[in-house]
């Protein structure tokens, strides 16, 4: 276990720097965009004056790595400024828009592990077979039409002709649950109101589907590839020889060793998510992260633009961070590796 | 009824492609005696390892293969029995070894829990202590001086002739009549692979487990088996008792066989690969 850890405050460490990085890259384009954020803030009417007053409060005006320095020490008391499009510091807008949104991506992304991983069994157990055939074109489809395509079908089809699901928003307006930690379905739970918590997720299912159908299929899709791969190598033939069970030897041994490439791709999949959340978010009227970022970009928010930013991208890193600690609990090569000297 | 262990009766086999059926078994007849050691000999795609798996039921169930002829295991035809009939058989009566020990353990699991896997083959209720205290016994018998270690290791933290010596213990644990070795340790080097099949040769006297050896190494077959078949192309070609065989080689497929050896005592050099093969498919000896 001495390797997991070590493993772990290295990637930490690793995160870190990458996050300085994107922080100074993300800071730079941001300011790179033609506009000028005061006067756009302001509106058409303000006088030039006004603008000279906001740009000087913003330190526009000073040069770009001394713009930094003042961005990097508030940055470090927890501070990420305040935006000109809410008004209010951006820390509280993220604050208040990313749980809808990782509500949304945790939920996308248990569809994905739960539906796509078994379909890629099945299409591997059955290689070459009708089961398989199907499932490799449903995966196509998946992989090919983007999120948001399925998010207008799907709601078209389960929400507008066959009013299975509701067309749009987090919970029904009738419920008035506490937000104490943003995520709805924690909140309702936390108030004990059941019915509300059935609401939410019912809200939840169309938007987290076809958020999640590319990863499904891009899932399947590997799992199938690895899989199929897998059951070429002599341990398989070694384990049916043994007389185990079809299923047993395709959930045990031929899925573990498989599962290791798979995990990589599933991992950064599910943080792609958080970026291209947004057209499903706008389609299905989600209050998330995804939407306000998209907002603050077109208003040239520079504050909001970087907080959102930083955020999605600490959101790479832990779900990358996540997914090589799994692997190395998974693949016992890289656990039990003697350490370099 | 006969007490035959294995009793394969004009065995044939064909592979549908698109376009053409390509036949790699004629009429293969072979027999092996309760406590006998019968080698299979021939050079690769010869079609000992396709008999190998024939016997195990592996192939009978793809819908590629075309199989005619009887396989009798303990006088039961396997051709009347159901898969899953079959695949009860594997694991309990009869189990396998396989070339490349290192690859054919599961790179993922502990040997403890391979060996665990396997006994509950045999017994479903087994529990992980008691396999250990089992597995523990029969790795003292291939001679393994640390067996918890072992049994906590995975398989690539084991040399090649550890692996070797796991997987003809796992091949024995459950007492099974028949133990097929397909190339047992060809990868391995040479002192690895004769040492581990002395072993071998020694568990299975002590158990009195039948053994269908299949090998293309003359050298290796001779120290072995009691009895040996040599096939080419999917035919038999001469058959009986290893010393005989040895002594009198009569077909002429044999006998290249035999003289493609290399031997350090006599001299020669290594022998030349041999062009006109229409001799070899002369008719079946008999010693």
């Amino acid at each position: 276990m001495g390797n997991v850890l070590n493993l772990l405050i290295r990637r930490v460490w690793i995160s870190l720097l990458v996050l300085v990085g994107v922080s100074i890259l993300i800071f730079l384009i941001a300011r790179v965009i033609p506009g000028d954020p005061a006067r756009i803030a302001l509106g058409p009417n303000a006088t030039d004056e006004q603008v000279i007053k906001l740009r000087g409060e913003l330190h526009l005006d000073d040069p770009i790595w001394k713009q930094y320095g003042y961005f990097a020490s508030e940055l470090l008391q927890g501070d990420l400024g305040t935006s000109l499009y809410t008004n209010r510091p951006v820390v509280k807008d993220i604050a208040q828009f990313l749980p809808a949104t990782l509500e949304l991506v945790f939920a996308a992304g248990i569809l994905m592990v739960l539906i796509g991983l078994p379909l890629g069994i099945i299409s591997a157990k059955y290689e070459g077979r009708f089961l398989d055939n199907l499932i490799r074109v449903i995966a196509l489809l998946g992989v090919s039409a983007p999120s948001f395509v399925w998010a207008v079908i799907l709601m078209l089809l389960f929400a507008f002709f066959l009013p299975l699901f509701p067309i749009a928003g987090r919970i029904h307006t009738d419920f008035d649950i506490d937000r104490t930690t943003g995520f709805l379905l924690i909140d309702t739970l936390l108030v004990g109101n059941l019915r509300a918590f059935v609401d939410a997720l019912w809200h939840l299912f169309l938007p987290a589907f076809a958020l999640a159908l590319s990863g499904i299929g891009q899932a399947a899709r590997l799992t199938r590839a690895n899989m199929t791969e897998t059951y070429r190598r002599p341990y398989i033939e070694m384990a049916h020889s043994y007389g185990f069970p079809g299923w047993r030897v395709a959930r045990k041994y031929a899925f573990k060793p498989s599962l290791i490439p798979s995990l990589t791709i599933i991992g950064l999949d599910f943080a792609a998510m958080l970026g291209n959340a947004f057209l499903v978010e706008a389609i299905f009227a989600w209050p998330g992260l995804s939407r306000y970022g998209v907002a603050v970009i077109l208003r040239k928010d520079l504050n909001a633009i970087v907080g959102t930013v930083l955020i999605i991208s600490a959101a790479f890193l832990i779900a990358n961070l996540i997914v090589d600690l799994l692997i190395a609990l998974l693949n016992p090569k890289i656990r039990y590796a003697r350490r370099n000297p | 009824m006969n007490d035959l262990t294995l009793e394969i009766i004009d065995l044939s086999l064909s592979f549908k492609g698109l376009m053409e059926t390509t036949k790699v078994l004629h009429d293969v007849s072979l027999t092996i005696g309760q406590k006998e050691k019968v080698a299979l000999v021939g050079e690769s795609g010869s079609g000992k390892s396709v008999t190998a798996r024939l016997v195990l039921g592996l192939l009978q169930a793809q819908n590629k293969t075309r199989v005619s002829g009887t396989i009798n295991f303990e006088g039961r035809d396997l051709a009347w029995m159901t898969a899953r009939e079959r695949r009860q058989l594997r694991g309990t009566r009869m189990s396998m070894i396989f070339q490349d020990p290192v690859s054919a353990l599961n790179p993922v699991y502990r040997i403890e829990n391979q060996f665990h896997e396997v006994l509950k083959r045999k017994r479903p209720t087994v529990s992980l202590d008691e396999a250990r205290e089992e597995s523990t016994a029969i790795l003292g018998d291939v001679n393994i001086t640390e067996p918890e270690r072992v049994l906590k290791s995975f398989p690539f933290q084991l040399s090649g002739g550890m692996n070797q010596r796991v997987m003809i213990a796992m091949g024995l644990i459950n007492e099974p009549t028949l133990l097929i070795a397909d190339e047992p340790g060809t990868a391995l080097d040479v002192t690895v692979q004769d040492q581990t099949l002395r072993l071998m040769h020694d568990m299975v006297e002590e158990r009195g487990t039948s053994v269908f050896f299949i090998s293309h190494n003359l050298g290796v077959v001779r120290e072995f088996s009691d009895r040996l078949y040599v096939i080419y192309q999917g035919r038999i070609v001469e058959e009986g008792k290893t010393e005989d065989v040895f002594a009198n080689p009569k077909h002429p497929y044999t006998r290249a066989l035999l003289a493609a050896v290399p031997s350090i005592t006599s001299g020669d050099t290594i022998s030349d690969v041999i062009n006109d093969t229409s001799a070899f498919l002369a008719p079946r000896e008999v010693h």
